[in-house]
């Protein structure tokens, strides 16, 4: 299960996408929107994206993941729009036989998705508002593992 | 050859609009987009080094060639997830 959404998102619903009669361990991740940040007291959040793209790349890490990790399945929901202090703006789910693995996994795919998800949060605070300017990916960490043939560009430089 | 240009965040915010449509000449490449681009909206000037691209949902390089009807992405760097930190796991499998 991959989306990016402007609906809540449904952990529940991600943990049963992933998880089998295999897995001994469901590795949960929630992204949460704190209410600051730079010593700022910050509002809400306005997240933006690229949405195609955007699930195109977290397809693309869960294959990466799988190939990195032992793990029988991950899926990833990324909530988009206006954000409260408190809500859930991102959501992976790893499920494997057994719970080292998917912590590790769960850990490693979240900073890739941070690396090259074509995502954006516009941080509204007290006396203003500002784009956070994130992760500038190398031309090495925005190639996933190995693409899959339906997500090839086909296209060389 | 005309393109589609997505603009997202501080970009769409600079040119205020979310896509423009570019008539570029053949053969001309992302390097030439970028310079296009800036030269239409000089508001990008300052952002367009950090600024990634994409060509049909893909990250591309300077020298990319472009295609009549490419949809293209103008990509400032990525913030998602909640902002959490923390060090950077993916380095140490490397």
């Amino acid at each position: 299960m991959f989306a990016v959404t402007t609906d809540p998102l449904d952990p529940n619903a991600l943990v049963e996408a992933v998880r089998s009669d295999e897995d001994g361990a469901v590795c949960l991740f929630y992204g949460v929107v704190r209410n600051n940040n730079l010593g700022r007291r910050v509002l809400y959040l306005e997240y933006d994206a690229y949405v195609p793209m955007a699930v195109k790349k977290m397809r693309e890490i869960a294959e990466e993941v799988k190939q990195r990790f032992p793990i029988t399945a991950m899926g990833a929901l990324h909530r988009i729009g206006r954000l409260e202090i408190g809500e859930t703006s991102l959501l992976v789910a790893v499920a494997s036989p057994h719970r080292a693995e998917a912590f590790a996994a769960c850990h490693y795919a979240v900073d890739r998705i941070k690396e090259i998800v074509p995502v954006w949060k516009k941080e509204v605070f007290e006396g203003g508002e500002e784009w956070i300017e994130g992760h500038i990916p190398t031309p090495q960490e925005r190639q996933t593992a190995e693409p899959s043939p339906s997500s090839a560009s086909g296209r060389s430089a | 050859m005309k393109v589609h240009v997505k603009l997202f965040a501080s970009t769409a915010d600079l040119v205020g609009e979310r896509e423009v449509v570019l008539d570029l000449p053949d053969g001309a490449t992302m390097a030439d987009l970028r310079a296009v681009m800036v030269a239409r909206y000089p508001r990008l000037q300052g952002v367009m080094p950090t600024v990634a691209c994409a060509v049909n949902e893909e990250y591309e390089t300077a020298d990319t060639p472009l295609q009549e009807g490419d949809e293209i992405a103008l990509i400032p760097p990525v913030s998602g997830g909640n902002g959490a930190g923390g060090g950077p796991f993916t380095g140490q499998n490397e």
